[in-house]
């Protein structure tokens, strides 16, 4: 066997097992084929020194990512994780959407626009700079990503998720360079939702053309509760992002646990893993921003009801959490990882 | 609705059946070099006309030690194809004629703009 061939045996080690079976020998020898030359020199190098090119890489690893995110022709178990994956991926940008809507809504009552409402604390300033305006508009970019891939435009949804998370990207190198100069910027927490927004623009390749997209209108009645419920949230001053991802993550987890107690029906095994997936984030980014508040306090900061209580919220997910990964494993077990028949 | 890849995989089938390197080979030729199928593309690609029944195995050789497997069209295959070229044949028409309209009305008026003037 060739470097050439031993390097390409090694690529397709990211399609599932039962996919070499059948296709292994076949993509080999074409690829092979495509590689092959008349000169017997070049042939020889190609043979030692030659590698797959990146698009004849990425081509394997699109397929390794349709086969196991549940895409046409998947086994069992990589369907129920394509599901689960397209679930979570739905519920962090709407997460997004929300408090972008909500942000700007805070922002309006903050800086008065809102006077009908009564007027916020004179203490709670509201930052005006440029940088903070296009952050603020960025965070509205998470509406149109969410309802764009709703309504099944995946690729458009990618792209305006990648543009949104360019804000993040520029906070976490001014973290890094505040880090060096000695300060103590929230860098754990900018990366935990650096590789979640990441996470979340893979996710939306669990969205296949061939796979039916989960039915809107749920989605979109939860953007509009979100929009109107999570501003009066943000001015609970013991209550932070991650805290309210927390306690959103904790109510649905639990009301999916007791609901076939309660006469809701059946658990769906789909949303046991997705809640699964989002407990166990939403649990990491509790731990990490906690950790990160008590690493650079102050004497104002953090109040103590918002410790008490972010300790309480880490609590909790990981009490959801092992029910709802028990409830997946087993279901994930007695789902076949091939193909059946 | 086939897919670019998928038409031209069916297309490539029509009048041979053909290995996989050279279904790769005839696609490029008859895209005009536009579409040059990688490897992993083609396969995901032929396992699902595979298990649509629009494409069939024909027969497996061994050439030079390693496995070929020729794949044909079938009549599914074939009735798909000719129901999506049709298709692209009318929407191609739709918008020549479109095109055709706007360029007449354009060169009309440019016609006119000296007189105007």
């Amino acid at each position: 066997m060739s470097a050439l061939e031993t390097r390409y045996r090694r690529v397709l080690r990211v399609l599932p097992a039962a996919y070499r079976a059948e296709w292994e020998e076949e993509m080999v020898a074409t690829f092979l084929a495509s590689m092959a030359t008349d000169d017997p020199d070049e042939a020889e190098y190609l043979d030692d020194y030659g590698r797959p090119s990146w698009s004849e890489v990425g081509s394997v690893l699109a397929l390794a990512l349709r086969l196991r995110l549940g895409g046409a022709g998947a086994p069992p178990r990589s369907v129920a994780w394509g599901q689960a994956i397209r679930l979570v991926t739905l519920m962090w940008l709407l997460g997004q959407a929300v408090l972008g809507v909500a942000d700007k809504e805070f922002g309006l009552w903050l800086t008065g626009k809102l006077s009908w409402l009564p007027s916020p604390p004179p203490e709670w300033g509201v930052v005006t700079d440029l940088w903070h305006r296009v952050q603020g508009l960025t965070a509205l970019v998470w509406v149109l990503v969410f309802v764009g891939l709703l309504l099944g435009h995946r690729r458009v949804a990618q792209v305006l998720a990648a543009v949104a998370t360019v804000p993040v990207l520029v906070a976490t190198g001014n973290a890094v360079v505040d880090l060096v100069d000695g300060a103590h910027p929230p860098l754990l927490s900018l990366l935990a939702i650096l590789l979640l927004n990441v996470f979340s623009v893979a996710g939306m390749v669990a969205f296949h053309p061939d796979t039916p997209p989960p039915p809107p209108r749920p989605w979109y009645t939860a953007l509009v509760v979100g929009a109107l419920v999570v501003p009066w949230l943000m001015a609970v001053p013991v209550l932070d992002w991650p805290g309210l991802w927390a306690i959103a993550v904790v109510l649905l987890g639990v009301a999916h646990l007791t609901g076939p107690a309660l006469g809701w029906g059946d658990r769906s095994p789909a949303w046991s893993h997705a809640l699964a997936l989002a407990a166990g984030a939403a649990f990491t980014l509790r731990v990490v921003t906690l950790l990160e508040y008590l690493w650079g306090r102050s004497t104002t900061w953090p109040p103590a009801g918002l410790v008490v209580l972010a300790v309480a919220e880490a609590v909790a997910l990981a009490a959801v959490a092992v029910p709802l990964t028990v409830l997946t494993s087993r279901a994930l077990r007695a789902t076949p990882a091939t193909m059946v028949g | 609705m086939t897919t670019e890849p998928a038409f031209f995989i069916l297309t490539a089938l029509v009048d041979q059946p053909r290995h996989g390197y050279g279904i790769v080979g005839e696609v490029a030729e008859l895209s005009q070099g536009r579409v040059q199928l990688k490897v992993g593309t083609l396969y995901g690609v032929l396992d699902r006309l595979v298990g649509d029944g629009l494409v069939e195995l024909d027969r497996e050789e061994v050439w030079q030690g390693r496995l070929r497997r020729y794949y044909r069209l079938t009549e599914s295959g074939a009735h798909t194809l000719a129901t999506e070229a049709e298709r692209h044949a009318a929407n191609a028409r739709v918008a020549s004629e479109r095109l055709r309209a706007v360029g007449q009305r354009r060169a009309a008026g440019q016609r006119r703009r000296p007189r105007e003037a």
